[in-house]
């Protein structure tokens, strides 16, 4: 019987497992011992207790490289040896098979790494031993290859200069790379395990955590994190977790990392940009109003709002120059900022306006910064070798409930230091309430006002402007009186619409829709009254429309419009208004008396008209003041003689306004002025009123002596 | 001291014996084992145990894993902890290894310090941070059952020696085995990876017990306060220096008293 195909002395008895016959023992033997590819042998103890080989078969054979009658009898320390410490007898148990990592000598002396599991026979005096190499051939290729793919990973992993970090199970890092180490600073060993979190933004960690929470449980995520390095530098970073499950083991992820604090510096600076003013790097407005909508979110949270005004910064810079102007600017913020409280903020609104929001519930508290604020403020400050003191006007809120949203609060102490303003200047005024009261119904009507226009409710009524000669009496002109019935506030005078036209940007549409329905109406008089119908029509421009160059293209366009010649149209201009800027004044009547239009100067006598400049205007009128005309009859007539004279002596045609009295009408006969307007002529008309006074025969009113 | 004649077959039917009063520890460590086993199959398995499912969800939730107060589910617990981990803490349930009077003195220490100590090396000897806790953890096991077999001579053999290879040597001579290589063979009773055991059995010399080596001499540094150094370089096989020795030291503290805490050794 050779060793690869005999048993040991006694085997088939031993070797029969209870319940296994015979023949089915003998089969598994056969087919077991007769593999090439499995060592196997079979040790008993021997006399001194150590293991011998009484069998092995073909596979121990080519392993260990020795027959198997050189194996028989061997002892087994001569071919196994286990790991240093653990006695050979160790891995021989009586009642339990073993499995253990040992190194087996070859006959050539080679020390091989196997696996070696030795199994007791059912009485325990044998062991069979089943000898694996730890890896074989096929497992050496596919571990070289897995060691190859990781060295591949790793030096891929270390050496990128992406930042990167791997989790195995949970929070707990087990590699990161030189690019993390070098973001953060520190070497790998501060990084692994949880070292990483101490690197973490503490208003971030808990975000991170909860990222991870969601990464460990199978997601991908990307946040945005701050690390802070080891010199306390904060790092913004956009970081990149997907999930790592290692079967088996447990979950894990893997991060990768972009520094990306150089944008979000960019990004700041933009933002700071866009919230500061450039010149004074105070906040600007929507910043402020950032600041104040935050604090208002807390209904509890106290804050009184300052609105401050430079009084007189015009001077400086219209003195100084704008150079000089932004200096004393960058000096006043300088001064507001440092007179406030910790955690107040100081806003420039525009131009010479700044606010301040404090947080205090109490106009004590708020009174003491605007009092301190005012005295910093007027310490002496030296502009291009001038001494300036700065003064300001400061209006005072403190926020209540009624305030809905920053703009409330912002309009309310505008209003307030209007109010300082109005008093005096160089003050501080806490908002009043008839006055906020008051501003509210100013801006009602303004509101009102704007769709009156816009619904074309501004209506006429016409004066007339008549010629008396020896030849009798004849309508010259008729001048466009705007009226604006209210619907809730019946009349409004007509100075007051103007006025609040002018102070709110709508005198511009104003004028034009007053143009558009007098030129109409003119149109339609031509029409119905023929011979009848006013030679002209005047209207009056406000002197904010003397600086509209785009006043003459209206003007040309509304003509057209409504198929006028030119010459049907006098537009009246006050004095006051032509000497605001004379010259542009000057080029735009030209233009328009180019065109055909007549121009009146209104009011005549009430401002400082400078004559040299009165004799360059385009011209055609003047229409004398009606107060020179009301004092004709007391026997003041010098006035009303110079400007009779002057226009004359022009060439200039002049019109007496606000005449009521026989009394005036025979010293204007004497001082030679025939063309006459005011009550005593007829009281201003509806558009029915005028074209039945027309076609009556222009009746005067009933006038008294006087 | 004399050599005893200690019969390995004897101690690990102790080891049986009480694994069976445990059986659904057991079963934790059995289902663990499975090459097959997912989180939520060992959860389940965990479940049936509040004990130990309760120190499972300590550890994950403990500063050691980085997620304190955040885990709220013991599948989500295992994964954080790894499967190694849940085992070894079965284990020492299984192995009585909680219950101080049956312990030498000293034994939960030595167990937090080289569970610290392993998991902080692990990733620089290739082994992950939780294998390498649940390694350490376990290594003193062999310690439990020598001293449950001969008390007063095991008292004895610790009180003369230093921690490390002066102890293991003592231990072969007197018990033919030393102690962490007797955890290993009771680990492979227990079927545990062949890895965990081979770095047991290898703790005296060999590759695979370079880990474990290094760690014992660390913690030996830290438990002792007379001990006498040996060489990180050469117990490490020149993965670790002796210039970085100070801050594994500092680091294993900090992880030792997150891991008391967690684990309640």
């Amino acid at each position: 019987m050779t060793a690869s195909s005999a048993a040991p002395a006694g085997e088939d008895e031993r070797a029969q497992a209870p319940g296994h016959p015979p023949d089915v023992v003998a089969a598994v033997f056969h087919a077991t011992s007769g593999e090439p590819h499995v060592a196997l042998l079979v040790a008993a103890r021997g006399a001194d207790g150590d293991p011998v080989i009484r069998w092995s078969n073909p596979g121990a054979c080519e392993l260990l490289g020795l027959a198997a009658s050189d194996l028989d009898g061997a002892p087994l320390s001569e071919i196994v040896l286990p790991p240093d410490g653990v006695r050979i007898d160790h891995l021989f148990r009586r009642e339990r098979p073993t499995t253990s990592a040992v190194n087996v000598r070859t006959a050539v002396g080679e020390e091989v790494s196997c696996r070696m599991r030795t199994a007791p026979s059912p009485d325990g005096d044998l062991w069979t031993l089943q000898i694996q190499p730890a890896q074989s051939d096929l497992e050496l290729v596919l571990r070289a290859s897995a060691e190859a793919h990781e060295q591949r990973f790793k030096v891929l992993a270390e050496r990128s200069p992406v930042p990167t970090m791997m989790s195995e199970q949970g929070m707990r890092l087990g590699h990161v790379n030189d690019a993390l180490c070098a973001l953060v600073g520190v070497t790998a060993d501060r990084l692994l395990g949880t070292g990483w979190l101490n690197h973490i933004h503490r208003d971030d960690l808990e975000r991170v955590t909860e990222t991870a929470i969601a990464v460990l449980a199978g997601q991908e995520r990307e946040m945005e994190a701050r690390f802070v390095d080891t010199q306390q530098r904060v790092r913004h970073t956009d970081v990149r977790f997907t999930p790592l499950h290692t079967p088996g083991i447990g979950d894990g992820f893997v991060a990768t990392l972009e520094d990306i604090t150089e944008r979000r510096a960019f990004e700041a600076q933009l933002s700071y940009q866009a919230n500061h003013d450039s010149l004074t790097g105070l906040p600007r407005r929507n910043k402020l109003w950032d600041h104040i909508a935050t604090v208002m979110e807390d209904p509890d949270a106290g804050l009184a709002c300052m609105f401050l005004d430079l009084d007189n910064f015009k001077v400086v810079n219209d003195s100084l120059g704008h150079k000089a102007g932004d200096a004393l600017l960058v000096e006043v913020a300088r001064r507001l900022s440092g007179s406030v409280r910790p955690g107040d903020l100081v806003a420039r609104f525009g131009g010479d306006e700044f606010v301040i929001a404090c947080g205090t519930r109490s106009v004590e508290a708020a009174l003491e910064v605007a009092d301190r604020v005012l005295r910093v403020l007027s310490e002496p400050f030296v502009l291009d070798g001038v001494e300036v003191h700065p003064r300001g006007s400061i209006g005072v809120v403190l926020r209540r409930p009624d305030h809905q949203s920053p703009d409330d609060l912002i309009r309310d102490c505008d209003i307030a230091m209007y109010q300082a303003k109005s008093r005096g200047k160089g003050r501080v005024m806490v908002l009043d309430e008839s006055a906020r009261g008051a501003v509210y119904d100013t801006l009602t009507l303004v509101s009102d006002l704007r769709q009156a226009i816009e619904e074309r409710r501004i209506t006429l009524c016409y004066q007339p402007i008549m010629r008396f000669d020896e030849d009798g009496r004849r309508l010259a002109s008729v001048e466009a009186l705007a009226r604006w019935q209210h619907p809730d506030r019946g009349a409004i005078a007509a100075d007051v619409f103007v006025r609040l036209a002018e102070e709110h940007g709508l005198v511009r549409d104003l004028g034009l829709v007053v143009l558009d329905q007098a030129c109409a109406a003119m149109a339609r008089w031509q029409d119905e009254l023929g011979p009848l119908a006013p030679p002209r029509m005047n209207v009056n421009l406000s002197a904010l429309q003397m600086s509209d160059y785009q006043l003459v293209q209206a003007v040309k366009g509304t003509l057209r419009r409504h198929g006028l010649d030119p010459h049907h149209l006098c537009l009246e201009i006050t004095e006051s208004a032509l000497m605001n800027d004379p010259d542009t004044a000057s080029t735009i009547l030209a233009q328009l008396r180019d065109h055909g239009v007549q121009v009146a100067i209104d009011d005549f006598g009430t401002g400082y008209s400078s004559l040299a400049y009165l004799r360059r205007l385009p011209v055609n009128y003047l229409k004398v003041d009606q107060s020179f005309v009301a004092e004709l009859q007391d026997g003041h007539t010098a006035v009303a003689r110079a400007v009779i004279s002057l226009a004359r002596n022009l060439g200039i045609d002049v019109v007496a306004e606000g005449v009521e009295t026989h009394a005036q009408m025979e010293i204007l006969d004497i001082l030679g002025c025939p063309l006459r307007q005011g009550y005593g002529i007829s009281t201003p008309l509806d558009d029915a009123g005028f074209v039945d006074w027309c076609r009556t025969g222009h009746p005067l009113a009933t006038v008294g002596s006087r | 001291m004399t050599a005893l004649a200690l019969d390995i077959d004897t101690v690990l039917d102790g080891l049986d014996r009480m694994a069976s009063q445990r059986p659904v520890a057991a079963r934790i460590v059995a289902t663990s084992n499975s090459d097959r086993t997912s989180a939520v199959g060992l959860a389940n398995a965990l479940g049936a145990d509040v004990a130990l499912a309760a120190k499972v969800m300590k550890l994950a939730n403990s500063a050691y894993f980085g997620l304190s107060g955040k885990v709220t589910s013991l599948q989500f617990a295992v994964t954080v902890v790894g499967f190694n981990s849940v085992r070894s803490i079965a284990t020492i349930a299984l192995a009585n290894l909680d219950d101080e009077r049956l312990l030498p003195q000293g034994f939960g220490e030595l167990s937090l310090h080289l569970a610290a100590a392993a998991g902080s090396l692990g990733p620089r000897f290739g082994t992950r941070t939780a294998d390498g806790m649940a390694l350490g953890l376990l290594a003193p096991l062999g310690m439990a059952l020598l001293h449950q077999t001969d008390r007063h001579g095991y008292d004895q053999l610790v009180a003369a020696t230093e921690l490390g290879s002066q102890r293991f040597a003592a231990e072969s001579i007197r018990y033919g085995i030393c102690s962490p290589q007797l955890s290993g063979e009771a680990l492979n009773q227990w079927h545990f990876p062949a890895d965990m055991v081979d770095a047991l059995r290898a703790v005296a010399s060999g590759p695979e017990g370079a880990l474990l080596r290094t760690s014992y001499e660390l913690t030996a540094r830290l438990v002792e306060p007379h001990h006498k150094k040996r060489a990180l370089e050469r117990l490490s096989d020149q993965r670790i220096t002796e210039t970085e020795a100070s801050a594994r030291l500092t680091a294993i503290r900090t992880d030792v008293r997150e891991l008391r805490s967690a684990l309640g050794l």
